[in-house]
């Protein structure tokens, strides 16, 4: 309408979007690093590849949340399925001896299972999301615990005199545990970015995510313009529980091990990452760029906190500022 | 100089002046110096479109914004209200357009809320019980105050808000349209109560949409027009026509366009539909209803509040599921209602009596808001084609003339009359071939209103047929080429064109025989 | 309607199912034999989440396989110190023979043990201490005394100087608190330095996550000291991505068998320090009890030492130096 208004709003506007917002509060992060670098040790490219890597898992963790939480729903499940999933993909590669082929695919069934029932108990039932997935979060972590009988699913294998025997790891575990390009970025980093893509993708131009964002937005108005609301919303609890499961995967071959005890704890650091990334716990509004960017904010948090040693009592008292910070950050701007 | 003066100084010096009024939001001016002034004992009626500026100067005198220029004297003395609270103490009252009631609180606590009648630090109930008793009677409503608010009707939430009013004792009350969500008969109801508290000699100030209870409540009408208030004149020297040209500041031409669509076809053909009643109070909502609607045709539908239009239109559209009963042919076809999703494929189309709760979703775009009950159309495969997405959305905002920034503008920023017309979008770029309306107009202003009578008119002349429910008779009887009339879920009466009349509407949506 | 109110129960109903499963697996079932058992032992188990903890039930279930006259009856409180309270009053009021318990905590348990113990019921209380004296037989370890022998090893390996990195359990825990006294009494006055020290709250994510700190800011790293064996993995892993395992020895406790005692066998940990979880010896311990025979009050379990050399023939008993 005015050419001369024009380039000015449009500056303005990028400033008041929500990605521009979560970009902040990780160059914010970032400069907290560059000002506290450990002699330097910040500066350094294996600094940043080693917290990609450690981020990855929890990222994995935040795709399928932020698809969840975008339809105003809370997945609680997801560090319980990790571990279910850490522990079936042990058990199956590295004690059955299953090929990857198998042992992949049957661990991402039983994941998105477990997601499809919170799902289904949500939107058949309408059962509250939280409820219905913290019962699949105390029911996965039981039967994790059931089928690797309490105990770490490793190389070694106890035969039935009671020593041990251990095998080589499988060719999977070491492929997808490896770092590829010289060893300058880790294979389940590249896994992280490309369900992230995926869900980008998903949310940005598939039907299904326009219709989890109209769900979030107003679940009746979405029904009433014939949004089919049940299947979309038991596609996007299973779909979180898919990636929880991949996240278990990655988290097994990284600890060469299927621990029963796995991601406990994990679902809070995935919804701090899609919180700060500027996702709204209302549902409806945010993307897959701000989890991406969420995710990057905690892991340079951890790994700032990491190098210079803080100790464990400072380290929650400054998540917890800096989680605050950075949300109080985004609202700020409005 | 000012246009309160132009009145002839009548019953008392004001209880309440506003002058030089001017308040801005993040740069945009909204009132640029409004002057009135309010007596006791009179309905001062606030008229004006969307935007006027009448919700901001309530909120104003409210408390709610304190951050304005201007001042405001009350009873001769200056004050400067430090919030809501503030205000209240000093006796005004206001009952907000969006209700401000807790649903899942008693209505006691509600009528009390954070003005509690306590005794050392204990709430004491039987007091605050006794008094809630004691005002819903002199309300006419004779309900349980320990019960819960949301176990009743709107109306009753509404009745709730002004017992607020009275409870407190305020002298100024304030009602923002009051009666957009109540029927005929609580309309009625309210407007002698509104009489009542006017001979009590306190001030009311009255905001409405509505011509003919502008008339039937008001003694003094202030007109705003973009952030000024344009004039004040004794309702009986301001003609209606003169009213609605000083609030568009132009002539409208006429307020309901002359129909010009033909009739065509039989469309839809329904016999003994019965729709079961949400709220599972009794078994059904609508039973055994009979009707049909021609192409071009529209229908219209009355009744009182809870008569079953409204779940009628639902159980068409599906929104309940497989429950309805009855037998249906659409277009020539049989049709069941399953899903909203399957209604929209067959060419229906629901535009909801809410758009807030069930229509709008805030946190979309204009664009998006759109394309969302058609969205197949634009992604085959699951993938949305968004250039072609957003091209029939800025086709359709020209055409309806919706007047947003940009189609990725965020929906909640656009006004009342601009987001109906944007769930209007909706549905019509589904094709439907029955539009199914629930009180399309209600809270826009009445430019809006009259572009919409005059979509519905180019909309039935391209073949479509409507059923429309509006509690505004005046509306119901210009657009509508026949009106049915239920009450109690069951058909009573039907009239055409010619023979429909407010009275005999009336006494048909009350029960009542007529005698044609 | 309908459907939704029978249906949820049946859910609820086939969670309950699947989970009740999933808790008898774990606690197995008594050994059963054609003669019938004299005694009946209820032990009480803090929580079975840890794998040691795990590993204990197990070394009493294997003590007591070969024993017929005794029968074992297995609880476990999940880390809950009223549901254990509540599992010691039932079996005292079932009128076992021995009690074997576990305690989670001293404070809220030494009171339903004294009155067990009162009853005439021999208690034997494992690993953690209780407050007074009303129990018949405490087994347990000491932390401080292995983390000293952690000491020492690592200053007879590295002979006298070398920079350590130190990754801590849980310090808020007694038992992380002992083996970084322990240790640091150990390495006193010599020229060992520990450089980075991190609390790894006993797991192996974390534990790796702060190796790789230490990697980023050492260049020069002679020993990790991980408080567990997945701590000591976790910081392995780290060590083998920067393709610098080769120049660090890395150090663990617990030295279960198919943890920290296969590590050492497979070359990652130089060294693993057995943590004993006393189940064998509460057992024999309990038949001593049983057929009358004296015992101490207080049995403080010898540990072992695992290297890889000594590792196929089951270790090296730690010697007080």
């Amino acid at each position: 309408m005015n050419l001369g208004i024009s380039p000015k709003s449009r500056v303005s506007r990028l400033f008041r979007s929500p990605s521009f917002r979560a970009l902040a509060a990780l160059a914010l992060v970032i400069a907290i690093g560059c000002v506290f670098n450990a002699e330097g040790t910040f500066f350094r490219w294996h600094t940043h590849r080693d917290m990609l890597r450690h981020i990855s898992v929890f990222g994995i963790l935040a795709c399928g949340m932020t698809l969840v939480i975008i339809t105003s729903g809370i997945d609680l499940a997801v560090g319980s399925v990790l571990g279910l999933s850490a522990v079936l993909f042990s058990l199956f590669s590295l004690q059955l001896g299953w090929p990857a082929w198998l042992a992949v695919p049957t661990c991402l069934t039983a994941g998105a299972a477990c997601g499809l029932t919170s799902g289904g108990l949500i939107a058949r039932f309408k059962i509250q999301p939280f409820i219905a997935t913290l019962a699949m979060m105390v029911f996965a972590r039981g039967l994790a615990k059931w089928v690797s009988g309490g105990r770490k699913i490793s190389t070694a294998v106890q035969l039935a005199d009671g020593s041990f025997e251990y095998r080589e790891a499988p060719g999977v575990f070491r492929i997808l545990g490896s770092k590829l390009f010289g060893g300058n970025i880790a294979v389940v980093t590249l896994i992280f970015l490309a369900c992230a893509l995926v869900c980008y993708v998903l949310l940005a131009r598939l039907r299904l995510g326009r219709q989890l964002f109209a769900i979030g937005g107003n679940e009746e108005a979405a029904r009433l313009s014939g949004v089919p609301v049940s299947a979309a919303k038991l596609l996007a609890y299973g779909l979180c529980g898919l990636l929880s499961a991949a996240a278990g995967i990655c988290h097994a071959v990284q600890e060469q091990q299927g621990d029963p005890e796995a991601g406990a704890g994990y679902e809070l650091t995935a919804i701090a990452i899609v919180v700060i990334g500027g996702t709204s716990m209302l549902g409806g509004k945010g993307g897959m760029g701000l989890t991406l960017n969420g995710a990057m904010a905690i892991g340079y948090l951890e790994k700032i906190l990491s190098l210079n040693a803080v100790g464990e009592a400072t380290r929650l008292m400054l998540t917890g500022l800096i989680i605050v910070g950075a949300v109080l950050f985004q609202k700020h701007r409005k | 100089m000012t246009a309160a003066q132009q009145t002839a100084p009548r019953l008392s010096a004001p209880v309440l002046r506003m002058t030089g009024i001017k308040k801005s939001f993040s740069g945009v001016a909204v009132l640029i110096g409004v002057d009135w002034a309010l007596r006791a004992g009179e309905v001062h009626i606030l008229a004006g479109e969307n935007g006027a500026g009448k919700t901001t100067l309530i909120k104003i005198l409210a408390g709610v914004h304190s951050d304005f220029s201007g001042t405001i004297t009350l009873s001769g003395k200056p004050v400067r209200f430090r919030g809501p609270q503030d205000a209240a103490g000093h006796g005004i009252a206001v009952i907000h357009q969006d209700i401000a009631v807790v649903p899942s609180m008693s209505v006691r606590d509600n009528i009390f809320l954070g003005r509690e009648i306590v005794r050392g630090h204990r709430v004491c109930f039987r007091a605050e019980r006794d008094r809630a008793r004691a005002v819903l009677g002199r309300l006419g409503l004779d309900i349980d105050s320990s019960r819960l608010l949301e176990d009743f009707p709107v109306s009753v939430r509404q009745m709730v808000e002004i017992a607020k009013a009275l409870v407190h004792d305020a002298r100024i009350i304030v009602m923002d349209e009051p009666t957009s969500a109540l029927n005929e008969v609580e309309a009625s109801r309210l407007f002698k109560i509104v009489g009542d508290l006017r001979s009590q000699g306190r001030a009311i100030v009255f905001i409405s949409h509505r011509l003919e209870e502008i008339y039937r409540v008001g003694q003094t009408i202030t007109v705003l027009r973009d952030g000024r208030a344009v004039g004040t004149f004794p309702a009986a020297e301001l003609p209606p026509d003169r009213l609605v040209e000083l609030m568009v500041g132009r002539a409208v031409d006429r307020l309901f366009p002359p129909r010009t669509a033909k009739l065509g076809g039989l469309l839809l053909q329904a016999e003994g539909v019965s729709v079961p009643d949400p709220s599972g109070i009794k078994p059904w909502a609508v039973e055994g209803l009979d009707f049909r609607l021609r192409a071009g045709e529209i229908l219209g539908l009355a009744g009182l509040r809870g008569g079953g239009a409204s779940e009628l239109v639902h159980g068409l559209f599906g929104s309940f599921g497989k429950r309805v009963r009855g037998r249906i042919r659409l277009a020539g076809e049989a049709y069941v209602p399953q899903s909203p999703g399957c209604a929209i494929r067959r060419g229906l189309a629901l535009l909801t009596n809410d758009r807030k709760s069930s229509g709008l979703v805030p946190t979309m775009s204009v664009g998006r808001n759109i394309s969302l009950a058609s969205l197949g159309r634009f992604s085959p495969w699951g993938w949305i084609k968004t250039g072609r997405e957003a091209a029939a959305a800025g086709r359709l905002i020209e055409t309806l003339g919706i007047k947003a920034g940009a189609a990725d503008e965020v929906v909640a920023n656009l006004s009342g009359g601009n987001q109906q017309k944007v769930l209007l979008a909706r549905w019509l770029e589904t094709s439907p071939k029955v539009l199914l309306l629930d009180e399309p107009t209600s809270g826009i202003d009445i430019g809006a209103k009259n572009e919409i009578y005059r979509l519905l008119d180019i909309w039935t002349s391209e073949g479509k047929g409507v059923l429309l429910i509006t509690s505004e008779l005046p509306e119901l009887l210009a657009l509508s080429d026949r009106v049915m009339v239920l009450h109690r879920g069951r058909f009573i009466d039907e009239f055409d064109r010619g023979e429909a009349t407010q009275e005999r509407v009336i006494k048909a949506a009350m029960g009542m025989e007529n005698q044609a | 309607m309908k459907t939704k109110t029978i249906l949820l129960p049946a859910a609820g109903l086939a969670f309950l199912a699947a989970f009740s499963v999933a808790c008898g697996k774990d606690h197995g079932s008594p050994a059963s034999s054609a003669a019938p058992p004299k005694w009946t032992i209820g032990v009480s188990q803090c929580n079975l989440g840890e794998p040691w903890r795990v590993q204990m039930n197990q070394d009493i279930r294997s003590a007591a396989e070969g024993h017929p006259e005794i029968k074992v009856i297995y609880k476990d409180s999940q880390n809950d110190s009223l549901r254990q309270r509540s599992q010691i009053e039932e079996y005292a009021s079932a009128g076992v023979d021995l009690i074997i318990v576990s305690p989670k905590e001293a404070a809220p348990l030494t009171a339903p043990i004294a009155a067990a113990y009162r009853q005439g019921i021999p208690v034997i209380v494992l690993d953690r201490r209780v407050l007074g004296t009303e129990y018949t037989c405490f087994i347990g370890a000491d932390n401080v005394r292995i983390g000293k022998a952690a000491g020492h090893w690592a200053l007879r390996k590295l002979g006298g100087s070398g920079k350590i990195v130190e990754l801590e359990g849980l310090m808020t825990s007694t038992p992380g608190q002992d083996r970084h006294a322990g240790f640091r009494e150990g390495i006193e006055g010599s020229g060992l330095e520990i450089v980075f020290e991190a609390d790894m709250k006993w797991l192996e994510p974390d534990a790796r996550r702060e190796m790789e700190s230490a990697l980023s800011r050492f260049p020069r790293i002679d020993l990790v000291y991980a408080h567990n064996d997945p701590g000591a993995h976790g910081a392995f892993l780290a060590a083998q991505a920067a393709g610098r395992e080769k120049d660090i020895l890395f150090v663990g406790i617990d030295g279960l068998p198919h943890e920290g005692q296969v590590y050492v066998k497979r070359g990652i940990l130089a060294a693993s320090f057995e943590y004993p979880t006393g189940g064998r010896e509460a057992v024999e311990t309990a038949l001593k009890i049983l057929s009358g025979e004296a015992v101490p009050r207080e049995i403080t379990l010898s540990s072992r030492v695992y290297t890889p050399e000594n590792v196929e023939a089951g270790g090296e008993w730690l010697r007080d130096n």
